[in-house]
């Protein structure tokens, strides 16, 4: 019993990370009052950018910095279509994602002849002291960086979030942007920071898959997370701490679903798959719940409109 | 149709993806215009390319359609892969199970995948009118669903093949009956029935759309839903049935895919049509025509993105000019504002003149 639950933590504290810092981007994203559905492209551009760096330079940090620019330059993109020119958020978050899937699968093919990129070096493994003696706390211990940044980054996006002056002025801009352009402050530069913001973390939770959980890049990557990410936001109701708690909870079910699959214990695939997806309309709904989405989610700000 | 929606605007974003995308070849030393003359032959080159890159324009039409239909009506469907899959599974199910003469069969496979396509759609738009789940959440999250539940659910386990043979393991379901297969038209091709199906249902679309009044009501809904509910129509009903048909045609595209080309469920589709769809509808308007058309032209080039393979391009090239195209059309305000410039700076020299 306790080798399994420190397997199923140990995993969960593996495979979490990217899921998180996607899905707390995407809550202070969306929170601003941009939809962010370039996720998944983001994060991909982060894989790819990290695995590169990563082996052009030697070092897996410089491989983070890339993931964490490429995920911020998609961003950017993002925040000029949708914030200067005020096009259509789902589309071009949507045209983001078709771009990067295809561009990456074509500069893996050009750069490296195949589907992956070689093995790069990964991020170290960092043995907590003290703590690796201990019983089940040990699984706590000899983890990537990324996996402990994980466990900061949605309290730190809470509380600025929540407790600082930027924090309100960004959440004042998802919910009544008009209000915050009375007091003659800039709602295209607030959103322009939440959006960047949330495309640096999802590159650095693509470049958490290929420097982390696995040394390469493979097409596959992200194997849509962008899109699970976004059911956690969901299902954590728009909040950074939520996001994150639904992130690690979906993470831990998958954990669950293939430690007890290879225990010889069958859950129905399917169904477990399926399952985030399932819990975040239930709670949409308002069966398990309810979800409500910032007032101005989606909507451009137009100063000359009110 | 978006408003500010002009044909023009889409021809230039496509004209100016394909630049962008075959001048970035340029920079891996490859030929841009040998990969592009390469593309247009596997597009057109021969009777059965021609085939093959109307199977895709067919499909892509259909997808397109699931997302253009709801959009009348202001909704937007990004469920299309979802609506698809169910549409696919369910033909794959009634191919094989059912045993009727050929054309009965066919029709019988057909409308179950339409049905069951459309259902899956309704549950959205059932979810947006009566419980106010924005559609375009709902739609994304149920794609993922009907993923999960079909592909590592029903086709590995009540559906999946089962032979004689316990050590043999055939992945997908079963074969469908022969009498569920589309006939292929013109031999020497795979050009099957459903293409010319597809290319009705989006001019029969295009007609009720733009002639009926229950097209016209829909288009009313789009517009401004409050003018609509004051001049009697119902709409949440016209957005339910803008949906249910929308999905349906994505349902029907699951169906040409199974009884057209693959013969059966296979254990994963993994051309991403549904998805396609949403870009070849907003390149081509969001209008059931404009669609068809935006599809005939990416079902070509990605037919011809195989021919690409021979000169180390990876075949999903086609995509990433797809992609730019639909990001240019998104960002249609820049190319907009761009053209109205350089407009006004050779006015300005002509005046000078």
């Amino acid at each position: 019993m306790r080798e399994a639950i420190e397997a199923v933590l140990g995993s969960t504290l593996e495979y979490a990370p990217s899921l998180v810092f996607t899905a707390v981007g995407a809550a202070l994203c969306e929170r601003s009052g941009v939809i962010n559905l370039g996720l998944e492209g983001m994060m991909r551009a982060g894989a790819f950018a990290a695995a590169v760096v990563a082996l052009a330079t030697g070092s897996p940090f410089w491989g983070l910095a890339a993931g964490i620019g490429a995920g911020a330059l998609l961003a950017w993109l993002h925040g000029w279509l949708c914030i200067r020119w005020r096009s259509d958020q789902v589309v071009v978050g949507i045209a983001i994602n078709l771009v990067a899937l295809a561009a990456v699968t074509v500069l893996v093919e050009s750069m490296f002849g195949g589907n992956s990129t070689p093995s790069a070096h990964a991020l170290p493994r960092i043995r907590i002291p003290g703590l690796a003696e201990l019983p089940v706390l040990r699984a706590l211990s000899g983890h990537p960086l990324t996996s402990y940044l994980a466990l900061f980054v949605p309290v730190l996006a809470q509380l600025a979030l929540g407790r600082t002056r930027w924090g309100l002025r960004i959440r004042a801009v998802g919910e009544q942007p008009g209000a915050v352009a009375t007091l003659g402050l800039s709602v295209s530069r607030l959103r322009y920071q939440a959006v960047l913001l949330s495309g640096a973390l999802s590159g650095l939770g693509g470049a958490t898959l290929s420097l982390a959980v696995l040394d390469a890049f493979n097409d596959l990557m992200p194997y849509g997370q962008g899109f699970i990410a976004l059911a956690a936001m969901i299902f954590g109701k728009w909040s950074p701490l939520g996001a994150a708690g639904a992130a690690a909870f979906f993470a831990f079910a998958d954990a669950l679903r293939i430690g007890t699959s290879t225990a010889g214990l069958h859950l129905p695939h399917g169904l477990m798959l399926a399952l985030p997806y399932l819990l975040s309309l239930a709670m949409l709904a308002g069966f398990v719940g309810k979800a409500v989405a910032p007032a101005a989610d989606g909507q451009p700000f137009d100063p000359e409109v009110r | 149709m978006p408003r500010s929606f002009r044909p023009g605007l889409a021809v230039a974003a496509v004209v100016l993806a394909l630049v962008l995308s075959f001048g970035a070849l340029a920079l891996f030393g490859k030929d841009p215009l040998e990969a592009f003359a390469a593309m247009v032959r596997g597009g057109f080159g021969s009777a059965s390319a021609l085939g093959e890159s109307l199977i895709k324009a067919a499909l892509l039409t259909l997808t397109a359609l699931a997302v253009a239909l709801p959009f009348c009506t202001g909704l937007f469907n990004i469920g299309g892969q979802g609506q698809m899959l169910v549409g696919a599974i369910a033909a794959a199910f009634l191919g094989h199970a059912l045993a009727l003469p050929a054309s009965l069969e066919i029709a019988a496979c057909l409308s179950g995948a339409v049905l069951a396509g459309g259902a899956w759609g309704l549950l959205a738009g059932w979810l947006q009118t009566s419980r106010g789940v924005h559609e375009v959440i709902s739609t994304i999250l149920l794609n993922w669903v009907a993923m999960h539940l079909i592909e590592n659910g029903l086709v590995v386990g009540p559906l999946a093949a089962r032979s004689a043979d316990a050590n043999v393991s055939l992945p997908g379901t079963a074969v469908i009956r022969e009498a569920a297969n589309l006939p292929v038209l013109i031999a020497g091709t795979r050009l099957h029935l459903g293409v010319p199906i597809a290319f009705a249902v989006a001019l029969a679309l295009a007609w009720v759309v733009a002639r009926t009044t229950w097209g016209f009501e829909l288009r009313t809904v789009g517009a401004s839903a409050e003018a609509a509910r004051s001049a009697g129509i119902p709409v949440a009903r016209r957005r339910l049935q803008a949906m249910w048909l929308g999905a349906g045609c994505a349902g029907l595209a699951g169906a040409l895919l199974v009884l057209g080309t693959e013969g059966r469920y296979p254990p994963h589709i993994s051309t991403p049509y549904g998805f396609d769809g949403i870009a070849v509808a907003f390149i081509g308007g969001s209008a059931p025509l404009g669609s068809a058309v935006a599809a005939l032209f990416f079902g070509a080039i990605r037919a011809g993105g195989t021919r690409l393979q021979l000169l180390g391009i990876h075949r999903d090239f086609p995509e990433l000019i797809q992609g730019l195209a639909l990001l240019l059309v998104a960002g249609r305000a820049v190319l907009g504002f761009l053209f109205a410039r350089l407009r006004r700076g050779r006015d300005v020299e002509a005046s000078r003149a």
